[in-house]
């Protein structure tokens, strides 16, 4: 039954897609097609990435709220400069840079994460603006066909491969640190693990993240906005928390924050489908949020009580 | 009082007479009320955000319950003074019972304050865009009862006047009451708190109320100020909240702070602003400085103790 809990995400996958493809049956006649897939595997991508580095973050008891800020950066620079492959290795660069900023001062400042990156938050939004004062701005075909091309599902393959690194990250020294510092900072520190090295990086993979959610998010949506990023705060964390990671750091993986992403995209396409009035769209969400935790914390309970 | 609390005071007096400098319609008694004015709505959101912060919580429900009580506020008064008694008691009320539902889910059910107040953000987003119909019901468009908008002028508005009585209202509860011991005692360490016999639950229940409470006051300020509600009136206030409370020495690990250092906190981020903008610099500037502002003090006084 603990596995239960650390597998919430894919459960709550499970009954929201179930969910989606009976409301949409019922709804239209027929099942979900493969553009519709393809449209939720599109809209999907850039939340998917920027929970992934959420993830990281929230393994070592973290919290990132730069990634807003850090997705309108990037998502402004894209825009603004057409999306060449120059710029977009650019872009992640810049990604990297101002999560290395966070990293470095939540590990040797010692300044606690939620209000470092709420400072920086600010700053990175500010940069946004300052590149893309308004909305605007375009990607080049090439780059979109891709990217997240509207036919054929190649944002799969990236999305696989986003899954494979993090598959391969996680067995690495550097994955286990990652676990070591959420469970018990103090007892990793005691074992010779260099603590702020390694809240350092899941920092800067977090911008990295973010940075190619922002590519994603232009090349989908085919412009930038300075304010693109902010949405991503806080469904960033939500994802992370459908998908069952602690955060109290030290438990959960970043394919459950995946599978927390996907079944928040898919929530809103159950809700509209449903024919429930978009209005009221985000008191499903917060409910969803709140019982997926629940659901999480029953069965935390009920595993306590069959081992006493 | 702490020290924090002078440092955050020192601070706020610096900025408004660097401001003074720069501006001088600042130095007048109309520029330093207008700077006071814009500050107590941050003040009020700030009060309720400290109470959670110092058990170790945080309630990003403030956006919603704000703009929730902001619409109650002008529904039911429907502009005419005779209604507002029973306007405010229901925003008031409202504010409280979000609050309420927040504390029971935290203590209670053990859900993350994170996800617990997320949630109930959502949930009240999702109803007061639904129950309105996006702010065009016919109830909506009503102006403030003219009571409430008459605090805002004089030569010293009352609304001032109701922002002192707050701040010795929570300062007297904090540090003369026996309720107040309790909640320092829960935020230093809940567990020895317990043993000791304070009733934790019930504390963080009540702190969580009380944040309600505080956002349901800004929003029907809000509303006296500028003559009418909107939607959106609330989302500045969720990460200024935060931000007064530690620019204001409060410590995010909860168990230290006063009162006293989130004015002075609330007081230095308006002024910030207001300085910047009499100075024509852009958005994208202010965002960035005001960032900055808050990682510099953060870096002063918000450092988190070395380890061994």
């Amino acid at each position: 039954m603990r596995d239960l809990q650390d597998r919430l995400g894919y459960l709550v996958l499970i009954a929201t897609a179930v969910a989606y493809f009976a409301v949409y049956t019922t709804s239209l006649g027929r099942p979900p097609g493969s553009f519709d897939y393809l449209a939720i595997l599109n809209t999907t991508m850039p939340l998917a990435l920027v929970a992934i580095g959420q993830s990281l973050v929230v393994l070592t008891g973290g919290i990132d709220l730069s990634v807003g800020g850090v997705v309108s950066v990037c998502v402004a620079v894209t825009a603004a400069t057409g999306g060449a492959p120059g710029w977009i290795l650019v872009v992640l660069l810049l990604g990297a840079a101002a999560g290395l900023v966070n990293g470095l001062i939540v590990a040797f400042g010692r300044i606690a994460p939620i209000l470092t990156t709420l400072a920086t938050l600010s700053i990175y939004t500010g940069a946004a603006l300052w590149v893309l004062p308004v909305p605007g701005g375009s990607i080049m075909p090439e780059v979109r066909a891709v990217l997240s091309n509207p036919n054929i599902p190649t944002a799969l393959g990236w999305l696989a491969l986003a899954v494979a690194g993090w598959w391969v990250l996680r067995r690495t020294r550097f994955g286990m640190r990652v676990y070591a510092v959420g469970s018990d900072e103090t007892s990793a520190r005691a074992v010779g693990i260099p603590v702020e090295r390694v809240k350092t990086a899941v920092y800067a993979l977090s911008g990295l993240c973010s940075a190619l959610a922002g590519v994603f998010y232009v090349s989908t949506t085919t412009a930038g906005d300075a304010n693109a990023g902010a949405p991503f705060i806080l469904t960033s964390i939500a994802s992370v928390v459908v998908g069952g990671v602690a955060f109290t750091g030290g438990r959960g993986s970043a394919m459950g924050a995946v599978a927390g992403a996907v079944a928040l995209t898919l929530v809103i396409d159950v809700l509209f489908f449903a024919g429930i009035d978009p209005l009221y769209q985000s008191l499903f969400q917060g409910l969803f949020l709140v019982v997926a935790v629940l659901l999480g914390t029953a069965a935390a309970l009920l595993a306590r009580r069959r081992t006493t | 009082m702490n020290r924090r609390a002078l440092y955050a005071a020192a601070i706020a007096v610096a900025v408004l007479v660097i401001g003074a400098v720069l501006t001088p319609g600042l130095a007048s008694w109309p520029g330093l009320r207008a700077v006071l004015v814009v500050a107590s709505f941050t003040g009020f959101v700030a009060a309720g955000q400290m109470l959670v912060v110092l058990v170790g919580g945080i309630d990003l429900s403030i956006p919603w319950v704000l703009n929730a009580a902001a619409i109650v506020l002008t529904t039911t008064s429907l502009g005419m003074s005779q209604r507002l008694p029973v306007a405010l008691a229901l925003a008031i009320g409202a504010g409280l019972a979000a609050g309420l539902v927040n504390g029971l889910g935290v203590a209670w059910l053990g859900v993350p304050a994170v996800v617990m107040t997320l949630g109930m953000n959502g949930v009240l987003q999702g109803l007061t865009l639904g129950l309105s119909q996006g702010l065009t019901c016919d109830d909506c468009g009503h102006y403030a009862p003219s009571p409430l908008r008459d605090l805002f002028a004089g030569t010293v508005p009352a609304a001032l006047l109701v922002w002192l009585g707050i701040a010795l209202l929570v300062t007297v509860l904090l540090r003369l009451t026996v309720f107040g011991r309790r909640v320092y005692a829960t935020g230093v360490n809940p567990r020895a708190a317990f043993l000791s016999g304070v009733g934790v639950k019930g504390v963080t229940v009540a702190l969580y109320t009380l944040s309600g409470g505080f956002a349901a006051l800004a929003g029907i300020m809000l509303v006296g100020y500028g003559g009418q509600a909107s939607l959106g009136l609330g989302d500045p206030y969720l990460f200024e909240s935060i931000a007064a409370v530690v620019v204001g020495g409060v410590s995010i690990l909860g168990g230290r702070g006063d009162y006293v250092g989130v004015v002075a906190g609330s007081l230095t981020l308006v002024a910030v602003t207001t300085v910047l903008r009499a100075q024509q610099v852009p958005e994208h500037g202010r965002l960035m400085i005001y960032g900055l502002v808050i990682l510099a003090i953060l870096f002063a006084y918000g450092r988190e103790r070395a380890h061994d």
